[in-house]
């Protein structure tokens, strides 16, 4: 426990932030021009659209050490392409419930949809999600080098 | 000579001159494996085999090696010999307009399984010589120069094979042999995929990265897939985007199968091709079983069934919500 708690301390965590231009993005914007008082951990992507969220950039992040990914988009049915976001919840739900059997934590990844009016919301979000990975700590990222591993035989 | 072979060749000598050739195997280099074979004429039939050493899947060269989408010249089709497992694939090619079907002519083959060579050497005495392997009802009988070993066909065929549940082709135009009894109900669990969840979520890690870790990166399980139709935009080699360096490290081993495997989210049909060719077996097409079952569960979808559904992630519906 000790040890999980100095490794929270030694660096800070970084969530890497996909947003699309149309209402996320404007709804982050709104957050701030509020001032609504929000976490500095995550570091924002703006992306066009959810629908341009290819699962392996999620994963990639993952890999190389981010300690938590959000992609929020429009509302399903505001999209601002029409259909972006209905693609991209299918890929990001399938995607939520690969990563456990992976052995990557899933709730270090989220997706949500927040829109350019609601900032106050997008504060929550960003807030709770924030906390999530501060309880969670820093991601370990993949062993370099496996000395013992789990046997597992299916036949 | 087996009677599912001659029925084989006899089948194929009575339809030859409506086809331009045959996909089909031929016996290989030792009495373990067999080779893929392009039948061109009349005389290469003799040379045409089928037995439960067939384990490479033919649909393959349709989508990477041939034209099969615009009809020939002179009408003439392509043959193309499918156990079930292929037989999906070959659904999934046409689904994604690799393959036409007016194109094709799919000789059926209902298969009991597959051998795997890796386990078959495990087995017996003296691997290296090996003089014979024959199916004999649900015993095998390997012959090797310290004499002959029997054991049971269940020990020394393939995984994917053990958990089969299309043992008959899906489509064709011809079966050869009668229809086989499934391993595993359409609805059954994965009961490998469980096994590594019953794993914890530590322990799940671990055990990837010890897989992974012996991954030499030499694409054979990309080049044998039917369905990596990227060929030269496969985003593995590309500079541009750049998702993979060259250096050596477990990065970049497990991100090379997080791409193989998500893309074929909602595509592979599970014939098992990348496992089998894999040289250092690592058990690759067990990753994508577990994102077969998750795209079952989600979406009531399993690929290479019906030519007329759209695979899953290529579609959307606005209705579905909770997800």
């Amino acid at each position: 426990m000790s040890s999980k708690s100095d490794a929270k301390q030694e660096r800070e965590i970084k969530i890497v932030g996909f947003l699309c231009n149309w209402c996320s993005y404007g709804g982050a914007d709104t957050a701030g021009v509020c001032r609504f008082r929000q976490p500095t951990d995550l570091r924002i992507i703006r992306i066009p659209c959810t629908g341009r969220i290819d699962p392996l950039m999620i994963v990639k992040s993952l890999i190389q050490g981010a300690d938590g990914v959000l992609v929020s988009g429009c509302h399903p049915n505001d999209c601002h392409y029409a259909v972006g976001n209905f693609y991209a919840r299918r890929r990001m739900e399938v995607l939520k419930r690969f990563l456990p059997y992976m052995g990557f934590q899933s709730d270090r990844f989220r997706y949500t949809w927040v829109s350019a009016s609601e900032g106050q919301i997008w504060q929550q979000v960003v807030t709770d999600f924030s906390e999530t990975i501060h309880r969670l700590g820093p991601n370990p990222g993949l062993h370099q080098t496996v000395d013992s591993a789990p046997a597992v035989s299916w036949f | 000579m087996d009677d599912k072979t001659n029925a084989l060749r006899e089948h194929v000598k009575g339809i030859f001159s409506n086809l331009e050739l045959v996909l089909g195997w031929e016996p290989g280099y030792d009495p373990l494996h067999t080779r893929p074979f392009y039948v061109r004429t009349e005389s290469d039939i003799d040379r045409l085999t089928a037995n439960c050493l067939s384990f490479q899947n033919l649909t393959r060269y349709l989508a990477k090696s041939m034209n099969a989408v615009d009809p020939a010249a002179d009408g003439r089709k392509i043959g193309v010999c499918v156990k079930g497992c292929d037989s999906r694939s070959l659904v999934a090619l046409i689904q994604e307009k690799f393959v036409s079907r007016d194109r094709v002519y799919v000789i059926g083959l209902p298969c009991r399984g597959t051998l795997d060579a890796r386990r078959i050497r495990a087995l017996v005495p003296d691997p290296a010589r090996i003089r014979s392997v024959n199916a004999e009802g649900d015993e095998l009988v390997v012959e090797t120069d310290r004499g002959i070993s029997r054991f049971a066909l269940d020990r020394a065929i393939a995984r994917k094979c053990l958990q089969c549940r299309y043992p008959n082709p899906v489509i064709h135009d011809v079966l050869i042999g009668d229809p086989v009894t499934p391993r595993l109900k359409i609805d059954a669990e994965n009961p490998s995929v469980a096994a590594v969840e019953a794993l914890s979520l530590e322990d799940r890690l671990l055990f990837w990265e010890n897989q992974l870790d012996r991954c030499i990166r030499c694409f054979a399980c990309r080049n044998a897939c039917p369905l990596c139709v990227c060929q030269n935009h496969c985003i593995m080699e590309t500079r541009m985007p750049k998702w993979i360096t060259q250096y050596r490290n477990m990065n970049e081993k497990f991100m090379f199968h997080m791409i193989h495997a998500l893309h074929l989210a909602g595509r592979c049909t599970e014939c098992g091709e990348c496992e089998r060719v894999c040289p250092v077996g690592i058990p690759v097409a067990l990753i994508k079983e577990k994102i077969n079952a998750i795209i079952y569960e989600m979406l009531d979808y399993e690929s290479g069934i019906d030519p007329e559904a759209v695979p899953p992630l290529l579609t959307f519906s606005p209705k579905e919500t909770g997800i």
